[in-house]
C-alpha cells in the first residue's frame, strides 16, 4: 500500500529541454516511507509481548503457515459473470480494488462498532452476493448486547452494500496467545 | 400398425430389443432417455392383441420452482436436536440456556436492527447508492416526511400514503376551506385511514406493542376466553368517539358511494361502537346500496357486542345472514369465523348453533382454516372437568384433518394447536395427542405453533403426557428429541419426568437429569432438587450406582452452598439435609455425612429417626463406640423420643467404657428429663448404674 507521490513539476520542464533523454528524473517522495519487509510484521521485543498466531506470522507465510484474511474471486478473470447482481458492469476486471476497499471499510466498522471485544482481525467470505463477517469476539460485553450489535451491524451494512451480510460470531475468554516475542 | 412403427422408433431410440409387453407402456416421453424402462405396473398386461388402438399420452412438461432443488435437498435433512435454533449464533456463549434468555437474544437482535434502521432513514444520503441489480427496494432508506408543500389533492394523498393521520385531516380542512372539492377517491382513502386507526396516530412501535400485548394476553388465562375478550378490547386501539374526525368527513362529504358507508361501518365496529355502526347500516339499506361481505362480518360482530340475551343475539345474528343472502352477497370463511368467535362467548348455548354453522360451511363448500376449529375446540371444551362428560368432539375433528396441509387465511389459525393440545392433555389420551403431533408436521403446518410461548405450552403439555402415559424408553428418546433444541422445560416437566422414572424403575437416569437441569437454568429450583434427592434416597441400590448418587448429592449441596453465599439467612430444607447425608453414608463416604450431621444444628432443622438409625448402623460397622455416643448426644441436643432406644442399642451392640457409660446416662437423663413417663426408670438404673 506504499506510495510514493512524484512531484513532477520539475518533469515536464526538463523533459522539454532535452527530448532524447529517457525518464530518468529525481523523485520526490512526501508520504511516510513504508518499507515491505516491515509490513504486517510484529517487531521482536524482550519476550513478554503476547502474539496471536495471525500476528506471529509474517506475510511471506500465507498460503504456507496462514491462511488469507479476506476470500473472494476479484481477481479470477470473469468472475463477475457469474454474479451480475453486484457488479455493474460484466467485465470480471479490477474489482479486487473495490472489494479491498470495502474490507478496509469493513474492518473500520466493526472494530469501532465491537468496542475492545476483538481477539482478532476478521475474516470476510463473499459467497455469491453475500458477505460473511467472522469475528472472534471477547466475552466483555453480555450475550444479549452482543446480539444487540450483531442485529445493528447487519442491518446497517446491509443497507450499505445492498446485499446480505452475515455476521458469525465466535467468542473466546481472552486473546490466544500463540508465543511471546 | 402404429404400434409395430412406434415400436421400431423406440427401438431407434433406445437401442435395446424391447419386449413387446413393455411397448404400451412407457410414453414416448421417457424413451428419450436412452435407458432399459420396464413396464409400468398401472397398465393391465392382459390386453394383448389390443396394440393398434393405443394412444400414446405425452405428458405436460414440468416446470420447476426456482429454489425446487434446494426444497428437495432440503427435505433430505432432518432437524439437528443438538443444534440450537439457526437464529443464534453458534458458541456456548451465546446459546441461550433458557425460554427467558432466548427471547431476550431475540428481542435484542432485532431491537439492534431497528437501530440500525433509524440511523438509516436519519442519514439517507449514505445509503443512496444503488449498486445491487435488480434493485432492491428493501434496501433504499425509506422517507417518512411528506415530500408535497402546497396544498393540493397530490398533498393530501401522499400524507395518507405516509399514514399521517392528523396531517391529513389538516390537509383535507384546508382543502375545503380554500374550496378545492376533494375527490370521492381520496376522501374514501382518508376514511380508510382514520376508521383503521380509530383517529389517533399509529403508534411509533407499531408491531412491538401488538405482539407484547397479545403475550400478556396468552400468559394470563390459556384456558379463560372471557377475561382476554375484555382485556383484549381495553388494549388495542381507542373506543370510538362520537363526533370524532371521521364522523365529521362523513358527514360533509357531498356525495357518498357505498364504500364510504363499509369504512365507517368497520371502523366503528373495530372500535366498539357497535350501535353507531348498526344504524349506519340502516341508513346504508335507506340509500338502497347493497353491503358487501366485510361489512357484513363486521355486522356480526357488532350484534355479538350488544348488551343482549343469547338467543336474541343469535336471533339477530341469523337476521343479518338472511338479509345477507337476499342481498346476493356470497358469505366466506371470514364470516363463519366471525359468527364461531362471537358464540364462543356464549357457553352452552352456543354449542349447537356452532355445530348448525359449520354444517352450513360445508355445504356452501367452504374450506374451514384451523381458526374455525380452534373456536370449535373452545367452545365445546372450556372448562376443563372431565367429569362432566366432555364431548366426543376433538376425535371428530382429528379423524378429519388427518393429513390436510394448511394455508395462513385467519390471524387465529396459529391458536389450534396449542387448544388441541390442552385438550389432549386434560383427556390423558396419548393416541390423541400423537394425531396432533402428526399433524403438526405435515407438510408446510409446522408454521402454525405460533411464538415462542405458545410453542413452549404445546410442547409442556405435550412432554407432560409423555411423561404420564408412554413407556419410559420412548420418553428418554423424546425428552432427547425435543429438549432443549425445541424448548426449555419447566421444573415441573423435569418433575414428571422424574416420578416417570421412579415408577418405571429406571433410577440411575437421575444423575443425567440433574445435570441437564443445571444447564437449564434450574440450579437453584428447590422443589426440583428436593424431588431428585428423595428419589436417590429413598432405596438402597447396588454399589455403583450408589456412588453415582453420591457425587449428584454433592454438587446439589455444593449448589445449596453457592445460594448460601449469596443470601443472607441460610435456608436449606430439612428433607434435603436429611437425604444428603443419608447417601454419603450409603456411598462410604462417612466423614462427609458426619460434617452433614454437624450441619443440622446449624441450620435448625430436625434428624429424622431413620437417618439417626442409619448412622448407628454406619458407627457398628465401622465399630467405633465414640461415634456411636456422638450420635446419642446429638439426639439428646435435639431432645429427640428416639435417644432413649439409640442409647439402649449403644448400650447393648457396643463395648464401650465406664466413663462412656456414664456419660451415656449422662446424656438419657438429660433427654428424659423432659419425658415424665420413662425418667423414673433411667433413673433408677443410672443410680445403680453409679
Amino acid at each position: 500500500m506504499a506510495a510514493s507521490m512524484c512531484s513532477r513539476g520539475l518533469g515536464p520542464w526538463v523533459l522539454s529541454r532535452s527530448h532524447a533523454l529517457p525518464c530518468a528524473w529525481r523523485a520526490l517522495h512526501v508520504s511516510a516511507a513504508c518499507a515491505k519487509n516491515r509490513a504486517a510484521r510484529v517487531r521482536v521485543g524482550k519476550g513478554d509481548k503476547p502474539v496471536t498466531y495471525e500476528e506471529a506470522h509474517a506475510p511471506h507465510h500465507i498460503a504456507h503457515r496462514k491462511g488469507w484474511l479476506s476470500l473472494h474471486t476479484g481477481l479470477l478473470l470473469g468472475s463477475a459473470l457469474w454474479f451480475p447482481l453486484r457488479y455493474g458492469n460484466l467485465d470480471g476486471q479490477d474489482h479486487a480494488a473495490e472489494r479491498t476497499v470495502e474490507d478496509v471499510f469493513l474492518r473500520k466498522f466493526v472494530l469501532g462498532t465491537f468496542p475492545g471485544c476483538l481477539a482478532d482481525q476478521l475474516v470476510l467470505k463473499r459467497r455469491a452476493n453475500q458477505v460473511e463477517v467472522c469475528a472472534l469476539v471477547l466475552r466483555q460485553l453480555p450475550a444479549h448486547k452482543l446480539y444487540f450489535l450483531v442485529g445493528y451491524s447487519e442491518a446497517l451494512l446491509s443497507h450499505f452494500y445492498k446485499c446480505p451480510v452475515r455476521m458469525h460470531l465466535q467468542t473466546v475468554p481472552s486473546k490466544v496467545v500463540y508465543k511471546y516475542i | 400398425m402404429a404400434a409395430a412403427a412406434s415400436a421400431r422408433c423406440l427401438g431407434v431410440r433406445c437401442r435395446l430389443p424391447l419386449p413387446l409387453t413393455s411397448r404400451r407402456a412407457s410414453p414416448l416421453g421417457r424413451a428419450r432417455s436412452c435407458r432399459f424402462y420396464s413396464g409400468s405396473a398401472t397398465l393391465p398386461k392382459g390386453e394383448g392383441a389390443d396394440v393398434t388402438g393405443i394412444e400414446v399420452v405425452i405428458p405436460k412438461r414440468k416446470t420447476w420452482d426456482k429454489v425446487a432443488v434446494l426444497q428437495a435437498l432440503a427435505s433430505t435433512v432432518n432437524r439437528d436436536t443438538t443444534a440450537a435454533p439457526y437464529a443464534f449464533q453458534d458458541d456456548p456463549y451465546l446459546i441461550p440456556t433458557s425460554s427467558v434468555e432466548s427471547r431476550s437474544f431475540l428481542l435484542a437482535k432485532k431491537s439492534g436492527e431497528n437501530a440500525a434502521k433509524f440511523i438509516i432513514n436519519l442519514h439517507p444520503k449514505y445509503f443512496q447508492k444503488d449498486i445491487a441489480e435488480p434493485h432492491i427496494p428493501c434496501l433504499m432508506p425509506e422517507c417518512f416526511e411528506p415530500q408535497i408543500e402546497d396544498i393540493s389533492e397530490a398533498a393530501l394523498q401522499e400524507r395518507i400514503k405516509l399514514k399521517k393521520v392528523k396531517a391529513s385531516v389538516d390537509m383535507f380542512d384546508q382543502l375545503l376551506q380554500a374550496g378545492t372539492t376533494v375527490s370521492l377517491e381520496t376522501t374514501n382513502s382518508l376514511l380508510d385511514l382514520l376508521c383503521y386507526y380509530g383517529d389517533q396516530e399509529p403508534p411509533a412501535d407499531y408491531h412491538f406493542q401488538q405482539s407484547e400485548k397479545s403475550e400478556e394476553l396468552e400468559e394470563a388465562s390459556e384456558e379463560n376466553t372471557e377475561k382476554p375478550k375484555k382485556k383484549a378490547g381495553q388494549q388495542l386501539g381507542a373506543t370510538w368517539r362520537a363526533k370524532n374526525n371521521a364522523e365529521r368527513i362523513f358527514a360533509l362529504m357531498p356525495e357518498k358511494n357505498a364504500h364510504s358507508y363499509y369504512t365507517m361501518i368497520r371502523g366503528m365496529v373495530k372500535h366498539r361502537a357497535p350501535v353507531q355502526a348498526l344504524n349506519l347500516y340502516t341508513e346504508l339499506l335507506n340509500n338502497r346500496l347493497h353491503a358487501d361481505v366485510y361489512t357484513f362480518n363486521s355486522l356480526i360482530e357488532a350484534t355479538a357486542m350488544m348488551n343482549e340475551k343469547y338467543e336474541e343475539k343469535w336471533n339477530n345474528m341469523l337476521e343479518l345472514l338472511k338479509q345477507m343472502a337476499m342481498q346476493k352477497v356470497k358469505p366466506n370463511l371470514q364470516t363463519f369465523n366471525t359468527i364461531l368467535k362471537c358464540l364462543r362467548r356464549f357457553y352452552a348455548f352456543g354449542k349447537l348453533p356452532a355445530l348448525q354453522t359449520l354444517r352450513e360451511m360445508k355445504a356452501l363448500g367452504i374450506e374451514p382454516s384451523l381458526a374455525t376449529y380452534h373456536y370449535i375446540i373452545q367452545l365445546f371444551y372450556q372448562h376443563e372437568s372431565p367429569s362432566k362428560g366432555s364431548s366426543l368432539v376433538i376425535y371428530d375433528i382429528m379423524n378429519e384433518l388427518m393429513g390436510k396441509k394448511f394455508s395462513p387465511q385467519d390471524p387465529d389459525d396459529d391458536m389450534f394447536f396449542q387448544s388441541a393440545m390442552r385438550v389432549c392433555s386434560s383427556l390423558k389420551d396419548l393416541e390423541l395427542a400423537y394425531q396432533v403431533h402428526g399433524l403438526l408436521n405435515t407438510g408446510d403446518n409446522w408454521k402454525f405453533i405460533g411464538p415462542s410461548h405458545r410453542r413452549n405450552f404445546y410442547y409442556s403439555k405435550f412432554f407432560s403426557l409423555l411423561c404420564l402415559m408412554e413407556q419410559i424408553d420412548i420418553t428418554l428418546k423424546w425428552y432427547k428429541d425435543l429438549i432443549p433444541s425445541v424448548f426449555f422445560p419447566h421444573s415441573q416437566a423435569l418433575i414428571d419426568l422424574l416420578r416417570a422414572l421412579d415408577v418405571a424403575n429406571r433410577l440411575e437416569v437421575i444423575p443425567q437429569i440433574w445435570k441437564d437441569s443445571k444447564e437449564y437454568g434450574h440450579t437453584f429450583r428447590s422443589n426440583l432438587k428436593e424431588e431428585i434427592l428423595m428419589l436417590m434416597a429413598r432405596d438402597q441400590h447396588p454399589p455403583e450406582l450408589q456412588v453415582a448418587f453420591a457425587d449428584c448429592a454433592a454438587d446439589i449441596k455444593s449448589t445449596y452452598e453457592s445460594q448460601d453465599a449469596r443470601q443472607t439467612a441460610p435456608d436449606w430444607p430439612a428433607g434435603s439435609l436429611n437425604c444428603i447425608a443419608v447417601l454419603f453414608l450409603r456411598a462410604g463416604r462417612a466423614q462427609e455425612a458426619w460434617k452433614m450431621l454437624g450441619l443440622f444444628k446449624k441450620h435448625n432443622k430436625i434428624p429424622r429417626n431413620e437417618l439417626l438409625n442409619e448412622f448407628m448402623d454406619n458407627a457398628k460397622a465401622s465399630n467405633s463406640p465414640a461415634q456411636a455416643i456422638e450420635i446419642v448426644r446429638l439426639a439428646s441436643a435435639f431432645s429427640l423420643p428416639v435417644c432413649e432406644g439409640l442409647a439402649q442399642r449403644v448400650m447393648t451392640d457396643f463395648a464401650i467404657s465406664q466413663e462412656q457409660k456414664e456419660a451415656l446416662g449422662h446424656l438419657t437423663a438429660s433427654a428424659s428429663d423432659s419425658d415424665s413417663d420413662s425418667s423414673s426408670d433411667s433413673d433408677g438404673d443410672i443410680n445403680e448404674g453409679k
